[in-house]
């Protein structure tokens, strides 16, 4: 379970987080959907441990990231915002790179594997470099890191970026997998049609807050509109207004 | 399934693994800690073997002499003294102008007669002073003749009951006190700074990929998500980077042992003998160099805001340890105990020793290895606490 309470954090002049707060449960899909620049990979670096806020509090199964953040790591696969790989390495190495700074020994790290080749599809990719890898393979390396160690919360930092329809659809797949495996799920998405497709709740975040919450049926009851799209920019434009 | 804690050593063990693994396979890094080496050595080599062979070719001198039949003794003379005489050719000076002969020797006509009235004799070196080539044989020729004229001079003050002492107000004793040993160390001094040069670079590649690359490559905060020490991240790479200095350092002195070999140092008039034990000693104190160079090196690259500026200030780094090998070249260092303490510059002190074949004392080594540690490890623990730092970790905009 990811919690977020009133998250501030400046860079700066610039408030890229102004006082979000969200719960993410387990076995839900949680998306934090925005327009770019509305602090989503400032809150997910701040949960995974690499951002201190300025205020507020981010806690992972009731562990403070700010505090512990080893102990967190240990619980997240994460999916961030850069995700750039070796491109010396194979597949297969950089999961056992992963594996084994987790902590992991050489029969759960193969067996692991195992398993990650069969999910993902890997098994004509998996040990040969990454160098050359099309965005589809190497977003497939990028999640298979995330995954190694089996964590039960995952934070998925715009899981579908530049990838094609084939693609996107594989990571659906992938994430519904994990929802139904019980584990606690939050991406982050600017597109709509990622976050209505997937999502069991979406947190809309504008300009460092998070301005609604609830599931889509919810949050179209809400804003008036039936169409999700349409309820999404009339929270963020209505959050214009206000100001 | 959950993670077992993981501890430093074996998240050490990991990035260590991982760090070797991608240097091995990069060819860059790969071409820094081997071509060194394997080059300067072999620069060195062929630059000594050059000076070797052209000291050791003192050619026969040949000096083509016009009147031979005037200065018959002085001819006898330079013939005894290994000197070949040539008959003139028909044009003495468009010879030498034209650089068929180095120079000619033009024994006046009126030779004999002065000679034989005890004035001075006139003989004429013919010769071009632009042409360094034959400079070194119009130094003999005037140094033969100087020698045969104080030889007559002698000879004539004896014959006249005077003291041959009197001509000689001042006499100049040269006494060399340097053992051949120590000629040898001098010319090879420059060997300590190829070994500090080598530690400096052979890791140089390894230290910026691993930290300006990693950030550059965007693998850093995938890397920093795993709940992994950044002091044992840190450790992993700094070994990685001092297994690559170290071995090049090492592969330097091996390669110039070999090279050495093809050296006719004999003809240097020098001896250079680099005893196991020799070899040990500078072996093992590369290892503090490189420790340092590898941490020092990784500090600034990870304080660098792009990759190529971490390279820009890498490569400038390596000017640092120079310094004292050059100064060495020009003004040879006299040790003190602070010198000791001072990174490179002990090395390039306890190694020109060691190669001299000086005693070096256990407390300089010592206090060389333990001061070049310690300050390898303080830039380990900076660049360690910068990997907790946002601005380091997303970047310096």
């Amino acid at each position: 379970m990811i919690e977020v309470r009133n998250l501030e954090r400046r860079f700066g002049e610039v408030v890229a987080v102004d006082g979000v707060s969200f719960t993410a449960a387990d076995g839900r899909i949680t998306g934090l959907l925005g327009p770019n620049g509305a602090g989503k990979t400032t809150t997910l670096r701040t949960l995974y441990g690499l951002l201190r806020p300025d205020a507020g509090a981010a806690t992972i199964d009731g562990i403070d990231a700010v505090a512990e953040p080893l102990a967190v790591q240990r619980r997240i696969g994460v999916l961030p915002d850069a995700h750039g790989l070796y491109v010396r390495l194979t597949v297969r190495e950089h999961l056992r790179y992963v594996g084994e700074l987790h902590g992991l020994d050489g029969d759960a790290i193969a067996s692991s594997i195992e398993r990650l080749v069969a999910r993902l599809d890997m098994g004509e990719i998996i040990d040969r470099r990454v160098e050359g890898f099309s965005t589809g393979e190497r977003m497939k390396v990028a999640v298979g890191r995330a995954l190694v160690h089996d964590p039960p919360n995952l934070l998925l930092d715009e899981p579908t970026r530049g990838l094609d329809v084939m693609s996107t659809r594989a990571m659906r797949d992938l994430i519904r997998q994990l929802r139904a495996d019980g584990k606690c799920v939050l991406f982050s998405s600017h597109v709509m049609q990622e976050v209505s497709a997937l999502c069991d709740e979406i947190v809309i975040v504008a300009r460092g807050r998070a301005v609604a919450h609830g599931t889509p049926d919810e949050l179209c009851q809400r804003a008036g509109e039936d169409d999700l799209e349409e309820a999404f920019v009339r929270i963020i434009g209505s959050d214009e207004g206000l100001q | 399934m959950s993670a077992r804690q993981s501890g430093f050593g074996g998240q050490l063990r990991a990035v260590f693994r991982k760090e070797v693994l991608d240097a091995l396979r990069d060819r860059r890094s790969l071409m820094s800690a081997l071509l060194y080496p394997i080059l300067m050595p072999l620069m060195i080599t062929v630059v000594f073997g050059a000076v070797a062979r052209l000291q050791g070719s003192e050619r026969p001198l040949e000096v083509p002499i016009v009147g031979q039949d005037r200065a018959p003794n002085l001819v006898a003379w330079l013939e005894e003294r290994g000197v070949v005489i040539q008959d003139p050719p028909a044009d003495p000076d468009a010879a030498v102008r034209d650089g068929d002969v180095d120079l000619v020797l033009v024994i006046d006509e009126d030779y004999g007669e002065q000679f034989r009235s005890v004035e001075p004799a006139v003989v004429r070196i013919v010769h071009d002073s632009s042409r360094t080539a034959s400079l070194s044989s119009i130094r003999r020729t005037r140094n033969l003749l100087r020698g045969y004229s104080s030889e007559v001079g002698l000879l004539r003050l004896l014959a006249r009951g005077v003291s041959p002492g009197v001509m000689q107000a001042v006499r100049v004793d040269d006494l060399d006190l340097a053992t051949p040993a120590q000629t040898a160390a001098r010319f090879f001094s420059m060997l300590p700074m190829f070994l500090i040069l080598g530690s400096f670079i052979g890791g140089l590649n390894v230290a910026i990929d691993t930290t300006a690359g990693e950030r550059e490559r965007q693998s850093l905060e995938p890397l920093l998500v795993n709940p992994v020490s950044r002091s044992a991240l840190t450790a992993g790479k700094w070994l990685t980077t001092t297994v690559f200095s170290l071995a090049s350092a090492w592969l330097t002195l091996a390669a110039f042992v070999f090279m050495m070999r093809f050296v006719p140092l004999e003809d240097l008039e020098m001896q250079l003998s680099l005893g196991g034990q020799q070899l040990l000693l500078m072996a093992v104190a590369c290892g503090p160099m490189a420790l340092f160079a590898s941490s020092l090196q990784m500090f600034v690259a990870t304080f660098a805001r792009s990759f190529k500026e971490a390279q820009t200030y890498v490569n400038l780094l390596i000017f640092v340890p120079m310094i004292p090998g050059m100064v060495a070249q020009v003004y040879p260092l006299q040790p003190a105990m602070w010198m000791m303490l001072v990174p490179a510059l002990s090395h390039q002190l306890l190694l020109i020793d060691v190669m001299g074949g000086e005693p070096v004392t256990a407390l300089n080594l010592a206090l060389s290895a333990v001061a070049t540690t310690a300050l390898g490890a303080a830039f380990f623990g900076m660049t360690a606490r910068m990997l907790r730092q946002e601005r380091i970790v997303f970047g310096r905009g």
